[in-house]
Protein backbone atom coordinates (compact mmCIF):
# COMPACT_ATOMS: atom_id res chain seq x y z
CA UNK A 1 0.00 0.00 0.00
CA UNK A 2 1.13 3.36 -0.84
CA UNK A 3 1.50 6.65 1.87
CA UNK A 4 -0.17 9.68 1.40
CA UNK A 5 1.30 12.37 3.32
CA UNK A 6 -0.52 16.05 3.94
CA UNK A 7 1.04 18.98 5.53
CA UNK A 8 -0.79 21.18 7.77
CA UNK A 9 0.69 24.17 10.12
CA UNK A 10 0.53 24.31 13.76
CA UNK A 11 1.62 27.76 15.97
CA UNK A 12 5.77 27.08 15.45
CA UNK A 13 5.03 23.98 13.41
CA UNK A 14 3.93 21.33 10.92
CA UNK A 15 2.00 18.52 11.13
CA UNK A 16 2.27 15.79 8.32
CA UNK A 17 -0.63 13.74 8.32
CA UNK A 18 0.61 10.51 6.93
CA UNK A 19 -2.08 7.95 5.38
CA UNK A 20 -0.62 4.30 4.46
CA UNK A 21 2.01 2.01 5.07
CA UNK A 22 5.54 3.45 6.89
CA UNK A 23 7.26 0.56 5.23
CA UNK A 24 10.41 0.31 3.15
CA UNK A 25 8.26 0.84 -0.47
CA UNK A 26 7.47 4.07 0.59
CA UNK A 27 10.70 5.24 2.52
CA UNK A 28 11.61 8.31 -0.08
CA UNK A 29 8.17 9.72 0.00
CA UNK A 30 8.20 9.95 3.79
CA UNK A 31 12.00 11.12 3.66
CA UNK A 32 11.60 13.63 1.38
CA UNK A 33 8.47 15.27 3.17
CA UNK A 34 10.40 14.88 6.36
CA UNK A 35 13.26 16.74 4.47
CA UNK A 36 11.26 19.76 3.33
CA UNK A 37 9.71 20.16 6.88
CA UNK A 38 13.68 20.37 8.00
CA UNK A 39 15.05 22.81 5.38
CA UNK A 40 12.70 24.60 5.62
CA UNK A 41 14.15 25.41 9.66
CA UNK A 42 11.18 24.24 10.95
CA UNK A 43 12.09 23.35 14.35
CA UNK A 44 8.47 21.04 15.53
CA UNK A 45 7.19 18.37 13.96
CA UNK A 46 4.34 16.42 14.78
CA UNK A 47 3.84 12.98 12.98
CA UNK A 48 0.03 12.21 13.16
CA UNK A 49 -0.32 8.44 12.63
CA UNK A 50 -3.93 8.05 12.94
CA UNK A 51 -4.01 6.28 9.19
CA UNK A 52 -0.93 4.55 9.21
CA UNK A 53 -2.00 0.46 9.41
CA UNK A 54 1.53 -0.92 9.17
CA UNK A 55 5.08 0.08 10.16
CA UNK A 56 8.19 -2.50 9.24
CA UNK A 57 11.77 -2.40 10.25
CA UNK A 58 12.76 -0.14 7.88
CA UNK A 59 9.51 2.31 9.22
CA UNK A 60 11.06 2.29 12.92
CA UNK A 61 14.44 3.55 11.39
CA UNK A 62 12.58 6.24 9.16
CA UNK A 63 11.47 7.02 12.80
CA UNK A 64 14.34 7.07 14.35
CA UNK A 65 16.26 9.19 11.50
CA UNK A 66 13.87 11.83 12.22
CA UNK A 67 14.58 11.92 15.69
CA UNK A 68 18.05 12.09 15.15
CA UNK A 69 18.06 14.89 13.04
CA UNK A 70 15.37 17.21 14.63
CA UNK A 71 17.76 16.69 17.78
CA UNK A 72 20.41 17.91 15.97
CA UNK A 73 19.16 21.29 15.44
CA UNK A 74 17.75 21.33 18.76
CA UNK A 75 13.82 20.41 17.14
CA UNK A 76 11.21 18.24 18.65
CA UNK A 77 9.52 15.47 17.31
CA UNK A 78 6.23 14.06 18.07
CA UNK A 79 3.86 11.16 17.32
CA UNK A 80 0.16 11.67 17.20
CA UNK A 81 -2.82 8.56 17.93
CA UNK A 82 -0.82 5.42 16.49
CA UNK A 83 -2.75 2.47 16.00
CA UNK A 84 -2.91 -0.41 17.91
CA UNK A 85 -0.66 -3.06 16.22
CA UNK A 86 1.73 0.04 15.17
CA UNK A 87 2.23 1.59 18.50
CA UNK A 88 2.79 -2.30 19.64
CA UNK A 89 5.43 -2.42 17.07
CA UNK A 90 7.11 1.08 18.37
CA UNK A 91 7.09 -0.34 22.02
CA UNK A 92 9.16 -3.33 20.49
CA UNK A 93 11.95 -1.28 19.90
CA UNK A 94 11.39 1.19 22.02
CA UNK A 95 10.72 4.18 20.20
CA UNK A 96 8.35 5.64 22.91
CA UNK A 97 12.11 6.49 24.69
CA UNK A 98 13.26 8.56 21.37
CA UNK A 99 9.82 9.83 20.29
CA UNK A 100 6.88 11.16 22.78
CA UNK A 101 3.66 9.94 21.32
CA UNK A 102 0.12 12.02 21.97
CA UNK A 103 -3.12 11.24 22.43
CA UNK A 104 -4.40 13.99 20.76
CA UNK A 105 -2.71 17.38 19.28
CA UNK A 106 -4.03 19.39 21.99
CA UNK A 107 -1.72 17.35 24.29
CA UNK A 108 0.99 17.41 22.13
CA UNK A 109 0.67 21.13 21.87
CA UNK A 110 0.62 21.93 25.43
CA UNK A 111 3.90 19.24 26.01
CA UNK A 112 5.88 20.58 23.36
CA UNK A 113 4.98 24.02 23.89
CA UNK A 114 5.97 24.02 27.33
CA UNK A 115 9.48 21.80 26.46
CA UNK A 116 10.02 24.87 23.86
CA UNK B 1 46.40 -21.35 -29.92
CA UNK B 2 47.35 -17.64 -31.69
CA UNK B 3 45.41 -14.53 -30.92
CA UNK B 4 43.84 -14.29 -34.67
CA UNK B 5 42.18 -17.82 -34.52
CA UNK B 6 40.86 -16.88 -30.80
CA UNK B 7 39.21 -13.74 -32.41
CA UNK B 8 37.79 -15.86 -34.99
CA UNK B 9 35.90 -17.28 -32.19
CA UNK B 10 33.62 -14.11 -31.65
CA UNK B 11 32.82 -14.12 -35.55
CA UNK B 12 29.11 -13.25 -35.06
CA UNK B 13 26.35 -15.23 -36.49
CA UNK B 14 25.58 -14.07 -40.12
CA UNK B 15 28.68 -12.74 -40.63
CA UNK B 16 30.82 -13.81 -43.80
CA UNK B 17 31.71 -12.65 -47.52
CA UNK B 18 35.39 -10.89 -46.01
CA UNK B 19 33.51 -9.16 -42.97
CA UNK B 20 36.59 -9.88 -41.36
CA UNK B 21 37.05 -10.51 -37.65
CA UNK B 22 34.49 -8.96 -35.39
CA UNK B 23 35.17 -8.66 -31.70
CA UNK B 24 31.87 -7.59 -30.14
CA UNK B 25 28.46 -6.20 -31.28
CA UNK B 26 29.74 -2.36 -31.48
CA UNK B 27 31.68 -3.14 -34.51
CA UNK B 28 29.17 -5.53 -35.19
CA UNK B 29 27.11 -3.00 -36.16
CA UNK B 30 29.87 -0.32 -37.93
CA UNK B 31 30.44 -3.12 -40.76
CA UNK B 32 27.22 -5.01 -40.38
CA UNK B 33 26.64 -6.62 -44.77
CA UNK B 34 23.98 -5.19 -46.64
CA UNK B 35 20.75 -6.99 -45.58
CA UNK B 36 20.06 -10.19 -46.88
CA UNK B 37 16.42 -11.43 -48.35
CA UNK B 38 15.20 -14.67 -49.24
CA UNK B 39 12.84 -14.76 -52.01
CA UNK B 40 10.52 -18.40 -51.92
CA UNK B 41 8.64 -18.73 -55.32
CA UNK B 42 7.86 -21.95 -57.49
CA UNK B 43 7.51 -19.41 -60.35
CA UNK B 44 10.99 -18.64 -61.91
CA UNK B 45 10.20 -15.58 -63.84
CA UNK B 46 8.26 -13.66 -60.72
CA UNK B 47 11.24 -15.07 -58.44
CA UNK B 48 13.49 -13.23 -60.88
CA UNK B 49 11.55 -10.54 -61.51
CA UNK B 50 11.13 -9.98 -57.45
CA UNK B 51 15.25 -10.59 -56.94
CA UNK B 52 16.22 -8.09 -59.67
CA UNK B 53 13.87 -5.47 -58.03
CA UNK B 54 15.31 -6.37 -54.39
CA UNK B 55 18.99 -6.45 -55.63
CA UNK B 56 18.50 -2.43 -56.86
CA UNK B 57 17.89 -1.58 -53.60
CA UNK B 58 21.21 -2.80 -52.47
CA UNK B 59 20.25 -5.98 -50.80
CA UNK B 60 21.58 -9.36 -50.48
CA UNK B 61 19.17 -11.93 -52.31
CA UNK B 62 18.85 -15.74 -51.86
CA UNK B 63 16.51 -17.46 -53.55
CA UNK B 64 14.60 -20.82 -53.05
CA UNK B 65 12.01 -22.32 -55.74
CA UNK B 66 9.53 -24.46 -53.03
CA UNK B 67 8.65 -24.02 -49.52
CA UNK B 68 10.67 -27.08 -48.49
CA UNK B 69 14.26 -25.74 -49.39
CA UNK B 70 13.50 -22.15 -48.34
CA UNK B 71 12.77 -23.23 -45.01
CA UNK B 72 16.31 -25.01 -45.21
CA UNK B 73 17.64 -21.90 -46.39
CA UNK B 74 16.33 -19.48 -43.95
CA UNK B 75 17.52 -21.98 -40.92
CA UNK B 76 21.00 -21.75 -42.83
CA UNK B 77 21.56 -18.09 -43.71
CA UNK B 78 18.78 -16.30 -41.43
CA UNK B 79 18.01 -13.59 -44.05
CA UNK B 80 16.95 -10.53 -42.74
CA UNK B 81 13.36 -10.70 -44.66
CA UNK B 82 11.86 -13.46 -46.39
CA UNK B 83 9.46 -12.57 -49.51
CA UNK B 84 7.25 -15.63 -49.48
CA UNK B 85 4.35 -16.37 -52.53
CA UNK B 86 1.33 -17.90 -51.06
CA UNK B 87 0.33 -20.44 -53.71
CA UNK B 88 3.13 -23.44 -53.79
CA UNK B 89 2.94 -27.08 -54.62
CA UNK B 90 3.55 -29.41 -51.28
CA UNK B 91 4.66 -26.61 -48.58
CA UNK B 92 2.54 -23.41 -49.39
CA UNK B 93 3.01 -19.79 -47.93
CA UNK B 94 0.98 -20.07 -44.79
CA UNK B 95 2.25 -23.99 -43.90
CA UNK B 96 6.02 -22.34 -44.23
CA UNK B 97 4.85 -19.41 -41.57
CA UNK B 98 3.58 -21.56 -39.51
CA UNK B 99 6.35 -23.97 -39.46
CA UNK B 100 8.82 -20.96 -38.56
CA UNK B 101 6.59 -19.48 -35.77
CA UNK B 102 6.93 -23.01 -34.24
CA UNK B 103 10.81 -23.16 -34.31
CA UNK B 104 12.14 -20.51 -31.22
CA UNK B 105 15.45 -20.49 -33.41
CA UNK B 106 13.97 -18.49 -36.49
CA UNK B 107 10.42 -17.73 -34.96
CA UNK B 108 11.20 -14.11 -35.10
CA UNK B 109 11.88 -13.86 -38.47
CA UNK B 110 10.14 -11.43 -41.24
CA UNK B 111 8.11 -12.40 -43.63
CA UNK B 112 6.02 -10.49 -46.08
CA UNK B 113 4.08 -12.46 -47.99
CA UNK B 114 2.51 -12.42 -51.75
CA UNK B 115 -0.79 -13.44 -52.95
CA UNK B 116 -2.93 -12.34 -55.79
CA UNK B 117 -6.00 -12.30 -54.08
CA UNK B 118 -5.77 -9.43 -51.77
CA UNK B 119 -9.69 -10.26 -49.96
CA UNK B 120 -9.55 -9.33 -46.39
CA UNK B 121 -10.49 -12.87 -45.51
CA UNK B 122 -7.65 -13.88 -47.48
CA UNK B 123 -4.95 -11.52 -45.66
CA UNK B 124 -6.74 -12.30 -42.37
CA UNK B 125 -5.96 -16.02 -42.86
CA UNK B 126 -2.32 -15.57 -43.91
CA UNK B 127 -1.65 -12.66 -40.72
CA UNK B 128 -3.13 -15.44 -38.23
CA UNK B 129 -0.89 -18.33 -39.36
CA UNK B 130 1.95 -16.57 -39.11
CA UNK B 131 2.81 -13.97 -42.24
CA UNK B 132 4.23 -10.00 -40.61
CA UNK B 133 2.84 -8.25 -44.22
CA UNK B 134 1.51 -8.96 -47.35
CA UNK B 135 2.20 -7.52 -50.75
CA UNK B 136 -0.59 -8.30 -53.39
CA UNK B 137 1.17 -9.11 -57.03
CA UNK B 138 -0.15 -6.36 -58.53
CA UNK B 139 0.99 -3.70 -56.24
CA UNK B 140 3.22 -0.99 -57.86
CA UNK B 141 6.87 -0.83 -57.78
CA UNK B 142 6.84 1.99 -55.17
CA UNK B 143 4.31 -0.21 -52.41
CA UNK B 144 6.89 -3.15 -53.11
CA UNK B 145 9.92 -0.88 -52.27
CA UNK B 146 8.00 0.20 -49.48
CA UNK B 147 7.00 -2.83 -47.90
CA UNK B 148 10.24 -4.24 -48.50
CA UNK B 149 12.15 -1.25 -46.58
CA UNK B 150 9.35 -1.91 -43.72
CA UNK B 151 10.56 -5.33 -43.12
CA UNK B 152 13.79 -5.02 -43.33
CA UNK B 153 13.39 -2.24 -40.75
CA UNK B 154 11.42 -4.52 -38.38
CA UNK B 155 14.02 -7.27 -39.20
CA UNK B 156 16.70 -4.79 -37.61
CA UNK B 157 14.77 -3.49 -34.75
CA UNK B 158 13.93 -7.23 -33.52
CA UNK B 159 17.86 -8.01 -34.03
CA UNK B 160 18.64 -5.17 -31.82
CA UNK B 161 16.20 -6.45 -29.27
CA UNK B 162 17.21 -9.70 -29.31
CA UNK B 163 20.60 -8.39 -29.18
CA UNK B 164 20.10 -6.38 -26.21
CA UNK B 165 18.08 -9.49 -24.49
CA UNK B 166 20.91 -12.02 -24.62
CA UNK B 167 23.63 -9.17 -23.45
CA UNK B 168 20.64 -8.73 -20.56
CA UNK B 169 20.73 -12.46 -19.76
CA UNK B 170 24.32 -12.48 -19.65
CA UNK B 171 24.42 -10.00 -17.27
CA UNK B 172 21.99 -11.63 -15.02
CA UNK B 173 23.65 -14.69 -15.41
CA UNK B 174 26.82 -13.12 -14.20
CA UNK B 175 25.17 -11.13 -11.37
CA UNK B 176 23.55 -14.39 -10.08
CA UNK B 177 26.41 -15.97 -10.15
CA UNK B 178 27.99 -13.62 -8.09
CA UNK B 179 25.40 -13.68 -5.43
CA UNK B 180 25.55 -17.34 -5.10
CA UNK B 181 28.99 -16.78 -4.52
CA UNK B 182 28.48 -14.39 -1.90
CA UNK B 183 25.47 -16.33 -0.32
CA UNK B 184 28.10 -19.32 0.20
CA UNK B 185 30.64 -17.34 1.87
CA UNK B 186 28.04 -15.68 4.31
CA UNK B 187 26.96 -19.06 4.85
CA UNK B 188 30.20 -20.47 5.92
CA UNK B 189 30.39 -17.78 8.29
CA UNK B 190 27.44 -19.93 10.41
CA UNK B 191 28.79 -22.15 12.92
CA UNK B 192 29.26 -25.86 12.53
CA UNK B 193 26.24 -28.04 14.23
CA UNK B 194 26.63 -30.17 16.71
CA UNK B 195 28.11 -30.23 20.56
CA UNK B 196 29.83 -26.74 20.02
CA UNK B 197 31.38 -27.31 23.94
CA UNK B 198 30.64 -30.69 25.58
CA UNK B 199 27.40 -30.33 27.32
CA UNK B 200 26.03 -27.73 24.46
CA UNK B 201 24.23 -29.17 21.44
CA UNK B 202 23.57 -26.71 18.82
CA UNK B 203 21.45 -26.82 16.11
CA UNK B 204 20.64 -23.96 12.95
CA UNK B 205 18.24 -23.26 10.39
CA UNK B 206 18.93 -20.42 7.85
CA UNK B 207 16.31 -19.30 5.11
CA UNK B 208 17.07 -15.79 3.40
CA UNK B 209 14.31 -14.44 1.41
CA UNK B 210 16.81 -13.51 -1.29
CA UNK B 211 20.02 -14.78 -2.61
CA UNK B 212 21.15 -13.23 0.27
CA UNK B 213 20.31 -12.40 3.32
CA UNK B 214 20.62 -9.57 5.86
CA UNK B 215 20.42 -12.14 9.09
CA UNK B 216 23.24 -14.02 10.67
CA UNK B 217 24.17 -15.29 13.91
CA UNK B 218 26.83 -17.43 15.30
CA UNK B 219 29.04 -18.63 18.37
CA UNK B 220 32.01 -17.61 19.78
CA UNK B 221 33.85 -19.40 21.93
CA UNK B 222 35.10 -17.27 24.88
CA UNK B 223 38.22 -18.31 26.38
CA UNK B 224 37.01 -18.57 29.74
CA UNK B 225 35.20 -21.51 29.00
CA UNK B 226 31.62 -19.99 28.12
CA UNK B 227 29.90 -19.46 24.96
CA UNK B 228 28.39 -16.16 23.32
CA UNK B 229 25.82 -16.78 21.02
CA UNK B 230 23.95 -13.75 18.90
CA UNK B 231 21.45 -13.53 16.04
CA UNK B 232 21.50 -10.14 14.35
CA UNK B 233 19.37 -8.61 11.56
CA UNK B 234 20.24 -5.60 9.45
CA UNK B 235 17.47 -4.13 8.26
CA UNK B 236 16.39 -4.10 4.53
CA UNK B 237 17.11 -6.81 2.01
CA UNK B 238 19.56 -7.99 -0.73
CA UNK B 239 23.77 -7.65 -0.46
CA UNK B 240 23.55 -3.89 1.15
CA UNK B 241 22.49 -5.79 4.19
CA UNK B 242 24.49 -8.65 3.75
CA UNK B 243 27.33 -6.97 3.54
CA UNK B 244 26.39 -4.60 6.77
CA UNK B 245 25.76 -7.73 8.91
CA UNK B 246 28.92 -9.30 8.23
CA UNK B 247 30.45 -6.27 9.19
CA UNK B 248 28.64 -6.59 12.13
CA UNK B 249 30.00 -10.45 12.52
CA UNK B 250 33.25 -9.47 11.95
CA UNK B 251 33.35 -7.27 15.07
CA UNK B 252 31.65 -9.77 17.08
CA UNK B 253 34.55 -12.43 16.48
CA UNK B 254 36.33 -12.97 19.70
CA UNK B 255 39.47 -11.43 19.28
CA UNK B 256 37.54 -8.32 18.30
CA UNK B 257 35.34 -8.54 21.10
CA UNK B 258 38.80 -8.90 23.52
CA UNK B 259 40.29 -6.24 21.78
CA UNK B 260 36.92 -3.58 21.90
CA UNK B 261 35.23 -4.39 24.91
CA UNK B 262 37.58 -5.98 26.94
CA UNK B 263 35.05 -8.87 28.25
CA UNK B 264 32.42 -10.89 26.81
CA UNK B 265 29.30 -9.18 29.01
CA UNK B 266 26.23 -8.87 26.65
CA UNK B 267 25.08 -5.91 27.56
CA UNK B 268 28.93 -4.41 27.64
CA UNK B 269 29.47 -5.84 23.71
CA UNK B 270 25.85 -4.53 22.49
CA UNK B 271 27.12 -0.84 24.10
CA UNK B 272 30.27 -0.66 21.98
CA UNK B 273 28.27 -2.20 19.04
CA UNK B 274 25.96 0.48 19.11
CA UNK B 275 28.61 3.39 19.29
CA UNK B 276 30.55 1.66 16.61
CA UNK B 277 27.37 1.06 14.30
CA UNK B 278 25.23 4.20 14.34
CA UNK B 279 22.59 4.19 11.93
CA UNK B 280 23.48 4.99 7.97
CA UNK B 281 22.01 8.16 6.29
CA UNK B 282 19.42 5.83 4.33
CA UNK B 283 18.00 4.74 8.77
CA UNK B 284 19.45 1.61 8.47
CA UNK B 285 20.35 -0.09 11.42
CA UNK B 286 20.51 -3.83 12.90
CA UNK B 287 18.47 -5.48 15.99
CA UNK B 288 20.64 -7.81 17.93
CA UNK B 289 20.21 -10.76 20.59
CA UNK B 290 23.43 -11.29 22.27
CA UNK B 291 23.55 -13.88 24.66
CA UNK B 292 26.46 -15.98 26.71
CA UNK B 293 25.90 -19.12 28.68
CA UNK B 294 28.78 -20.00 31.29
CA UNK B 295 27.98 -24.02 31.16
CA UNK B 296 29.52 -24.58 34.56
CA UNK B 297 27.48 -22.29 36.66
CA UNK B 298 24.08 -22.88 34.17
CA UNK B 299 23.88 -19.26 33.91
CA UNK B 300 22.99 -17.64 30.84
CA UNK B 301 23.12 -13.67 30.42
CA UNK B 302 21.56 -11.59 27.58
CA UNK B 303 20.88 -8.53 26.43
CA UNK B 304 19.07 -7.24 23.41
CA UNK B 305 19.08 -4.28 21.28
CA UNK B 306 15.45 -4.26 19.07
CA UNK B 307 15.48 -7.81 18.96
CA UNK B 308 12.69 -9.81 20.91
CA UNK B 309 13.01 -13.15 19.40
CA UNK B 310 14.51 -15.11 22.11
CA UNK B 311 13.42 -18.03 24.48
CA UNK B 312 13.92 -20.42 26.78
CA UNK B 313 11.80 -23.84 26.87
CA UNK B 314 11.89 -25.06 30.00
CA UNK B 315 11.95 -28.89 31.52
CA UNK B 316 8.68 -28.86 32.74
CA UNK B 317 7.12 -27.70 29.13
CA UNK B 318 6.53 -23.67 29.22
CA UNK B 319 8.59 -21.66 27.12
CA UNK B 320 9.90 -17.80 28.65
CA UNK B 321 10.20 -15.22 26.39
CA UNK B 322 13.10 -13.16 28.02
CA UNK B 323 13.74 -9.98 26.60
CA UNK B 324 12.18 -6.18 27.42
CA UNK B 325 11.44 -3.43 24.71
CA UNK B 326 15.34 -2.32 23.96
CA UNK B 327 16.48 0.28 21.49
CA UNK B 328 18.12 -1.19 18.11
CA UNK B 329 21.74 -0.41 17.67
CA UNK B 330 21.87 3.01 15.83
CA UNK B 331 19.22 4.58 17.53
CA UNK B 332 20.95 6.69 20.38
CA UNK B 333 24.56 6.74 20.08
CA UNK B 334 24.24 7.26 24.53
CA UNK B 335 22.22 3.97 24.97
CA UNK B 336 23.82 1.74 27.56
CA UNK B 337 22.38 -2.17 27.17
CA UNK B 338 22.23 -3.78 30.45
CA UNK B 339 22.83 -7.63 31.09
CA UNK B 340 19.48 -9.69 32.65
CA UNK B 341 20.32 -13.44 33.95
CA UNK B 342 18.71 -16.83 34.06
CA UNK B 343 19.34 -19.99 34.97
CA UNK B 344 19.45 -22.74 32.07
CA UNK B 345 19.38 -26.13 33.88
CA UNK B 346 20.53 -29.30 32.01
CA UNK B 347 17.50 -30.21 29.29
CA UNK B 348 16.34 -27.26 28.70
CA UNK B 349 16.80 -25.34 25.75
CA UNK B 350 18.01 -21.19 24.59
CA UNK B 351 16.28 -20.67 21.27
CA UNK B 352 16.96 -17.53 19.01
CA UNK B 353 14.98 -16.43 16.10
CA UNK B 354 14.64 -14.16 13.26
CA UNK B 355 11.51 -11.94 13.21
CA UNK B 356 11.05 -12.81 9.67
CA UNK B 357 9.84 -16.55 11.65
CA UNK B 358 7.15 -14.96 13.70
CA UNK B 359 5.70 -12.07 11.86
CA UNK B 360 4.82 -14.03 8.71
CA UNK B 361 1.99 -13.24 7.40
CA UNK B 362 -0.30 -15.62 6.70
CA UNK B 363 -1.55 -15.79 3.10
CA UNK B 364 -4.73 -17.20 2.87
CA UNK B 365 -6.83 -14.91 4.13
CA UNK B 366 -6.26 -12.10 6.64
CA UNK B 367 -2.39 -11.46 6.42
CA UNK B 368 -2.71 -12.36 9.94
CA UNK B 369 0.89 -12.89 11.41
CA UNK B 370 2.01 -15.80 13.10
CA UNK B 371 3.55 -14.67 15.95
CA UNK B 372 4.81 -15.42 19.25
CA UNK B 373 2.23 -17.00 20.65
CA UNK B 374 1.84 -19.79 18.02
CA UNK B 375 5.60 -19.98 17.58
CA UNK B 376 5.86 -20.87 21.59
CA UNK B 377 2.85 -23.54 21.27
CA UNK B 378 4.79 -25.18 18.49
CA UNK B 379 7.60 -25.34 20.57
CA UNK B 380 6.34 -27.08 22.79
CA UNK B 381 4.59 -29.31 20.73
CA UNK B 382 8.36 -30.13 18.98
CA UNK B 383 9.71 -30.29 22.31
CA UNK B 384 10.73 -33.63 22.52
CA UNK B 385 12.33 -33.57 19.40
CA UNK B 386 15.84 -33.35 18.66
CA UNK B 387 16.83 -30.22 18.81
CA UNK B 388 17.14 -29.87 14.93
CA UNK B 389 14.26 -31.51 14.16
CA UNK B 390 12.34 -29.34 16.22
CA UNK B 391 13.67 -26.22 14.96
CA UNK B 392 12.81 -28.03 11.63
CA UNK B 393 9.23 -28.77 12.61
CA UNK B 394 8.84 -25.07 14.09
CA UNK B 395 9.84 -23.64 10.83
CA UNK B 396 8.00 -26.04 8.63
CA UNK B 397 4.74 -24.52 10.49
CA UNK B 398 5.44 -21.22 9.91
CA UNK B 399 5.98 -21.59 6.53
CA UNK B 400 2.48 -23.97 5.96
CA UNK B 401 0.75 -20.29 8.03
CA UNK B 402 2.72 -18.92 5.01
CA UNK B 403 1.44 -20.84 2.53
CA UNK B 404 4.05 -19.99 -0.24
CA UNK B 405 7.07 -21.66 -0.74
CA UNK B 406 9.41 -19.02 0.52
CA UNK B 407 9.04 -16.72 3.50
CA UNK B 408 8.82 -13.20 2.56
CA UNK B 409 11.83 -11.83 5.23
CA UNK B 410 14.85 -14.01 5.92
CA UNK B 411 14.17 -16.53 8.60
CA UNK B 412 17.04 -17.71 11.01
CA UNK B 413 16.70 -19.77 13.78
CA UNK B 414 19.29 -21.08 16.42
CA UNK B 415 19.03 -23.51 19.46
CA UNK B 416 21.21 -24.88 22.14
CA UNK B 417 20.54 -27.49 24.53
CA UNK B 418 21.79 -27.74 27.84
CA UNK B 419 22.95 -31.61 27.80
CA UNK B 420 21.17 -33.68 30.63
CA UNK B 421 24.56 -35.25 31.45
CA UNK B 422 26.70 -32.44 30.20
CA UNK B 423 30.54 -34.12 30.51
CA UNK B 424 31.60 -30.26 31.67
CA UNK B 425 34.18 -31.47 34.23
CA UNK B 426 36.20 -32.08 31.24
CA UNK B 427 36.26 -28.66 29.68
CA UNK B 428 39.26 -27.36 30.17
CA UNK B 429 38.54 -23.65 32.10
CA UNK B 430 42.60 -23.56 31.60
CA UNK B 431 42.95 -20.10 32.40
CA UNK B 432 39.69 -19.32 34.44
CA UNK B 433 39.38 -22.16 36.78
CA UNK B 434 40.33 -19.41 39.85
CA UNK B 435 37.68 -17.19 38.51
CA UNK B 436 34.38 -16.44 39.98
CA UNK B 437 31.37 -17.37 37.89
CA UNK B 438 30.28 -13.70 37.78
CA UNK B 439 32.08 -11.48 34.80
Amino acid sequence: MSMRVQERAIPNGVILELAGDLTYANREQFKAAVEAVHQRGIRRLLLDMANVRFIDSSGLGLLALVAQRFKLTQGQVGLLNPQAYVREIMALANIPSLIPIYKSEQEALAVSGKAA
Amino acid sequence: MTVRQSGLEHKPLGLEHGQGVLIDSVAEEAVRPSPVVLIVDDDPVARLAMAGRVKRLGYRVLEAGDGKSGLELLRLERPDLTILDWMMPDLDGPSFCEQVRRDPEIGSSQILMMTSNDHPEHIAEGLARGADDFLSKAASRQEIIARIQAGIRTASLIRRLEQITDQLRRKQMLLDQELRAAARYVESLLPVPGMVVPGVELAHLYRPSLALGGDLYNVVLCGDGSICMYLLDASGHGVASALRSASLASFLREDSLLRYVGSHDPGAILTEANRLFPMTEAGEYFTIIMTRLDVRSQKLFYAAAGHSGVCVSRRNGTVEWLVQPSLPLGFDAACVYQTAEILLRPGERLYLFSDGLYEVPNSHSTEELWGKERLAAALCRAADQPLNGTLSTVVAEASQWSGQDGFPDDVAVMGIELKECPVIERVSFSETDEVPDEP
